[in-house]
């Protein structure tokens, strides 16, 4: 499931990184931030996403990924639900003018999905970690117990 | 207490470092392709100040200008800039059909929307240099508020 998410943020940081101004665009439509930051922005996040994706793919940086991934998508359907809310006609911009003729219902739909993926991954992560944790709270106490019993 | 290597659990630490590390390398394609592309990037206004014009320029051209509003065709139907011809990505084809028998090549078009911060005649114009090859394409700073404020301050 990893490979499917980050191969499809991937492909999205792709379709944006091939056409910047038009993501600047996209972005500008959401009226939160000045022209000055949606255009800088539109240069970075189509990389981030794809470095995020690769991460997830080849499990490399691979809880940074997600915690970067999550919290885009937190951001991203945020801001679509405040645009929408304000009567902003907007176009999702995700997966650059291909997503563009989606309707807002469209939009969210996909949107809450890559988020439930997300919350999945995460959530395995964070029991894996924890197993880690429950482990090596065994082995330190095993080390401990070993090291006094020595120098006892 | 002899030394005791342990071995690293994951943990928000973790996950924060290694967050801040593809942000960081992120950065480096994204200054780099802002570098190779700073030429044709406006990079303190959605449109290139070329390809903006005011009222009083756009009024001065007279009968050499062509307007077209994209606003929406509820918007255009209860007030525009006399003359002006509607033309929206909501009915493209048909609006499109209708404003180009009114065109020629000596003729400055004017793309305005409601206000500076819409997008529409952005695109609009965009769409007419692009896909329509028209020349001589520029949006109304300001939009139809200008407009509105302009006309009334004139009267």
């Amino acid at each position: 499931m990893d490979v499917v998410v980050g191969g499809l943020f991937v492909y999205a940081g792709v379709l944006k990184v091939l056409d910047p101004v038009q993501f600047g665009l996209d972005i500008d439509n959401y009226k939160i931030l000045p022209w000055f930051f949606s255009v800088r922005l539109a240069f970075f996040l189509p990389w981030l996403e794809m470095l995020c994706g690769l991460a997830l793919i080849f499990r490399f940086l691979y809880r940074g990924g997600l915690s970067v991934l999550t919290a885009l998508i937190v951001v991203f359907i945020g801001a679509t639900v405040a645009a929408r809310a304000r009567g902003l006609d907007i176009t999702c911009g995700c997966f650059g003018h291909a997503s563009q003729h989606w309707s807002f219902a469209q939009h969210l739909a996909i949107d809450l999905g890559i988020f439930c993926a997300l919350a999945v991954l995460l959530g395995i992560e964070l029991i894996r970690g924890a197993g880690h944790d429950q482990e090596n709270q065994e082995w330190l106490s095993a080390v401990f117990a070993k090291e006094k019993s020595e120098d006892g | 207490m002899k030394f005791v290597a342990v071995r690293s659990s994951f943990s928000k630490a973790t996950a924060a470092r290694q967050a801040l590390i593809l942000i960081a390398l992120a950065c480096l394609p994204a200054i780099g392709q802002g570098f190779y592309l700073r030429d044709r990037v406006s990079w303190e206004s959605p449109i290139p100040a070329s390809e903006l014009v005011t009222v009083d320029q756009a009024r001065a051209w007279g009968q050499g200008a062509i307007w077209v509003d994209a606003r929406p065709d509820d918007e255009f139907a209860r007030d525009h800039v006399p003359g002006a011809f509607s033309l929206n990505e909501d009915h493209w084809n048909d609006l499109f059909a209708k404003f180009l028998p009114n065109w020629s090549p000596d003729k400055r078009i004017v793309v305005y929307c409601s206000a500076e911060s819409c997008n529409a005649a952005g695109e609009v114009a965009k769409r007419l240099r692009d896909e329509a090859q028209l020349q001589h394409v520029f949006v109304l700073q300001g939009g139809w508020e200008e407009w509105q404020r302009k006309v009334k301050g004139d009267k």
